[in-house]
């Protein structure tokens, strides 16, 4: 990477840690998921301030081109998180469909009466 | 004869189940004709967050209602009342069409059965019947036929009919378990098989749809097979057994 792209990585990987804790503050975001978030732009500005260890690491593992180690960790961690929000979304429609029960019930319930 | 089981009938609660969703014009003739044929069932009618006067016609013809408050599907629906029946503690229950594809006459035949089984299925493809269904349903219902028919050890001609008694056991187990998405009929014959119920198939007869929607597009009846066929597969129905 040229410098000029490393500048960019880096202002983009520093606005995003800034965007993930101001969500944080104004309560949109769980911080649980800001734990996640954070990690990952301080990997990016890591990557960005010293991209000889992202070659160092390649050149361990074996890796020949360095990018495919890049490419490797963001699909391997895209998909992880795909997975998570894909159990976390199933986990919430048995709940929501349970709540809806639980109203049906609930509103009967409060008609028979009165 | 005839008199004696009813009689026998009249000490047990027996309650129908109808999941309705914007049934508003159909309703009132599938309540009525209940209510002539079957006075002594309690009719409840899950109103699967319709946007149409489904609940007040429901109400107006005698019924308990059941208002879901968005739409979960017929398996979200049948779920709640198969546990709203549990709560009030009826000893049975069947399903029964909102939109007059049951025939009222044909709840006697049903019912007999479930004398000597814990699950009855009224099956359209028995020896009176003349029920047409188009290609590919009949392929994929084929298809699913022969699956279920492996799985659960049983031959069963109409997987996907909803015209079902159940025995309170079956029922407990539904209102916590039963499958809540499309083609749920299919997956709930397995997990009644799969936990070592009695479950026995009838030839019925049954009228045509009155309104609404015949079967599905083909593309989602595709996905939803497709779904169901992972399901079977993975066997997620079958934990630990009560028999066997």
């Amino acid at each position: 990477m040229s410098g000029g792209a490393h500048v960019l990585v880096g202002l983009l990987a520093l606005g995003a840690l800034l965007v993930v804790v101001r969500l944080v503050r104004l309560q949109v975001l769980k911080a649980k998921y800001s734990i996640l978030w954070l990690t990952v732009g301080a990997a990016l500005a890591v990557a960005a301030a010293a991209p000889g260890v992202l070659d160092w690491a390649a050149e361990r593992l074996g890796i020949g081109y360095q990018p495919t180690l890049f490419l490797l960790l963001a699909i391997g961690f895209l998909l992880l998180l795909a997975m998570h929000f894909s159990y976390e979304l199933s986990r919430m429609e048995r709940r929501i469909r349970t709540l809806a029960e639980e109203l049906a019930l609930l509103r009967q319930d409060g008609e028979r009466k009165g | 004869m005839v008199q004696r089981a009813l009689r026998y009938r009249e000490t047990v609660r027996t309650a129908v189940i109808i999941p309705a969703f914007n049934e508003a014009q159909a309703l009132p003739a599938v309540l009525s004709s209940l209510s002539n044929q079957v006075p002594d069932h309690d009719v409840v009618v899950i109103d699967d967050g319709s946007t149409d006067a489904t609940a007040r016609v429901a109400r107006d013809g005698g019924a308990t209602c059941l208002s879901l408050p968005f739409n979960l599907g017929i398996g979200g629906a049948l779920r709640l009342g198969f546990r709203h029946v549990v709560d009030q503690g009826y000893d049975r229950a069947y399903q029964f069409d909102a939109d007059g594809q049951h025939e009222p006459s044909q709840i006697p035949v049903l019912l007999a059965a479930l004398d000597d089984a814990d699950m009855v299925v009224g099956s359209r493809f028995g020896s009176h019947t003349g029920y047409r269904v188009g290609w590919s349903r009949n392929l994929a219902m084929g298809l699913l036929r022969r699956l279920v028919g492996h799985l659960s050890g049983q031959k069963f001609t109409d997987t996907s009919s909803g015209f079902r008694a159940f025995r309170r056991p079956v029922l407990q187990l539904f209102a916590s378990e039963y499958p809540v998405e499309y083609m749920d009929s299919v997956e709930a014959l397995i997990l009644a098989t799969g936990r070592g119920f009695r479950v026995v198939e009838v030839p019925v007869s049954m009228g045509d749809r009155r309104a609404g929607r015949p079967s599905n597009r083909n593309l989602r009846l595709v996905y939803h097979f497709v779904r169901v066929l992972i399901v079977l597969l993975a066997g997620s129905h079958r934990r630990p057994t009560q028999t066997s």
